[in-house]
């Protein structure tokens, strides 16, 4: 009963839950880049957000199906094929034994998400099946996975009901994208903190699950850029002494000692697992009560279609 | 107190092992979803979606009242070998010019025992504290996106142990044969805030 990786794509990984209340350890969370999308394709399923599933980076991948299987595909657009025919993303798909389903390279986006029903086995590591490459652990052997690997369903009797995420709910994907932020501890210099939330970002070519780099304008901290290593935080924006600011993501260090200039808020960081080399990003300027009141907002607007969006939390 | 960012709260305290002592005694509350001290500081996460930020700052306030008693210090005595310079730790050469120091200056004063100040960063990664003042240098301007396990760096007056290959922004001195994290383990972590270690230069590893 098992699904064998024909292509397994640039970085596959199967990731659950996030990692919690270890990061004084220094274990960071790992989990889905995009939690939301991840969520969207298990809700397909029938399963919880975080039951583990594959996360597929900017060039999709392909699959050999040795069993009957109930399958959905989120996140970043693409086209994918079942036997070489166009399926629909955001539907619960019927896969037979034998079938060869194909995720498409992203268009817009990074990150696919392909749920089973049941779930995939996973190694467990410190409380989670996320994989978490760099200390490899968790997920398959702690790695992206290869050509050739063989995937296992946790209940290959699992079914599921052929449903379709209502339009409102299907994740846009841009080329231009916004999230909300606010100020952090370690100030910018004073001449420019305003630039951090009118600059036009470039996302730059060093972004991956453990941060993305922000390109076209370069910051001033106060101080001479150096500090005593500090607690940081997925969404957390660092500013090193080139000037270049760096946004933490998932599977980011616990401490570091950069000044922390800005956080992006809870309830768009989401959006990291998407941000694409090229892609265009601004920071919107929220306080840490406009932030909260939008989150209670977002989580109010899901909550129809994830109930889990606020509890499990998926945001 | 300071915001961190939304749902996050950094408080100040004077030195490392009170930061240990009171995130310890923090996550033991069972209120905060994370409490983790930083060098000079512990920052805590909380739910601001069902509690306010203000209730959090009041909440925080109350525990901190607590005196949190500072974690016994660690009887367990660590060896780890060090081979210093050459491609185990690249940067030694331009670290000694910076403090203008012979390699073999640098290798004496380095050598010895410390105290784990706290783990942190990645996985076993460890921050250990009371290098001489001689030793002081700054973090690399731009972090490395690779840098081998085992690898021994130092900044801001303290050694960082590398247990996991990955990002790092310490210049490297040398590298340890060492294993500092083993997923498979039952005891994952080699060291621990508090645990002694003590190093020795070696020719190889």
């Amino acid at each position: 009963m098992t699904i064998r990786v024909v292509k397994s794509g640039l970085q596959t990984t199967i990731q659950g839950r996030p990692r919690i209340g270890q990061r004084h350890l220094g274990v960071p969370a790992s989990g889905p880049a995009d939690p939301l999308s991840m969520a969207l394709a298990n809700r397909l399923v029938g399963n919880s957000a975080f039951v583990p599933a594959l996360e597929t980076t900017l060039t999709g991948m392909s699959l050999r199906f040795a069993c009957d299987a109930f399958i959905a595909i989120s996140g970043a657009n693409a086209a994918c094929t079942l036997n070489g025919s166009r399926v629909a993303q955001h539907i619960t798909i019927a896969v037979q034994k034998g079938d060869l389903l194909v995720i498409g390279a992203a268009t817009q986006g990074v990150r696919s998400y392909i749920a089973f029903a049941g779930g995939l086995c996973a190694q467990q590591v410190l409380g989670s099946d996320s994989t978490y490459l760099p200390a490899a652990f968790g997920g398959h052997d702690g790695r992206a996975l290869m050509d050739g690997d063989e995937l296992r369903l946790k209940d290959p009797a699992a079914s599921a009901a052929l449903l379709k995420t209502p339009p409102e709910f299907c994740l846009p994907m841009r080329d231009t994208w916004s999230v909300r932020a606010g100020r952090s501890v370690e100030t910018i210099d004073v001449e420019q903190p305003e630039r951090l939330f009118s600059t036009k970002f470039r996302i730059g070519n060093r972004s991956d699950r453990m941060g993305i780099k922000l390109e076209g304008e370069t910051f001033v901290t106060e101080g001479n850029g150096q500090m005593p290593s500090a607690p940081v935080f997925p969404g957390v924006i660092q500013c090193p002494q080139d000037g270049n600011l760096f946004i933490l993501s998932i599977d980011s260090g616990t401490t570091g000692g950069y000044p922390r200039v800005a956080k992006i808020a809870r309830l768009d960081l989401h959006i990291l697992g998407q941000l694409r080399p090229g892609n265009s990003l601004a920071l919107l300027e929220r306080s840490d009560e406009q932030a909260a009141q939008e989150l209670r907002e977002k989580h109010a607007y899901w909550q129809p279609w994830l109930p889990d969006i606020s509890v499990g939390p998926i945001l | 107190m300071q915001s961190v960012g939304d749902d996050l709260i950094s408080v100040s305290v004077a030195d490392p092992a009170a930061a240990q002592a009171l995130a310890a005694g923090l996550r033991d509350t069972g209120l905060w979803i994370e409490a983790v001290a930083g060098i000079d500081s512990v920052v805590v996460r909380f739910d601001n979606a069902a509690l306010s930020r203000h209730a959090a700052r009041e909440q925080l306030a109350e525990s901190m009242a607590t005196d949190f008693k500072c974690a016994e210090k660690s009887s367990k005595l660590v060896e780890i070998p060090v081979m210093y310079g050459g491609e185990n730790g690249p940067d030694l050469p331009a670290v000694c010019e910076t403090l203008g120091l012979t390699q073999r200056e640098f290798i004496a004063l380095h050598s010895g025992e410390y105290t784990v100040d706290m783990l942190g960063f990645i996985p076993g990664f460890a921050y250990i504290g009371g290098l001489d003042a001689r030793l002081e240098i700054d973090r690399l301007p731009q972090p490395r996106q690779f840098v081998p396990a085992g690898s021994v760096g130092i900044a801001g007056g303290r050694t960082g142990l590398y247990a996991l290959p990955g990002p790092g922004g310490w210049p490297l001195i040398g590298r340890t044969s060492c294993t500092l994290f083993d997923a498979q383990s039952d005891q994952p972590f080699v060291l621990d805030a508090g645990t002694r270690v003590l190093f020795t230069a070696v020719d190889t590893l």
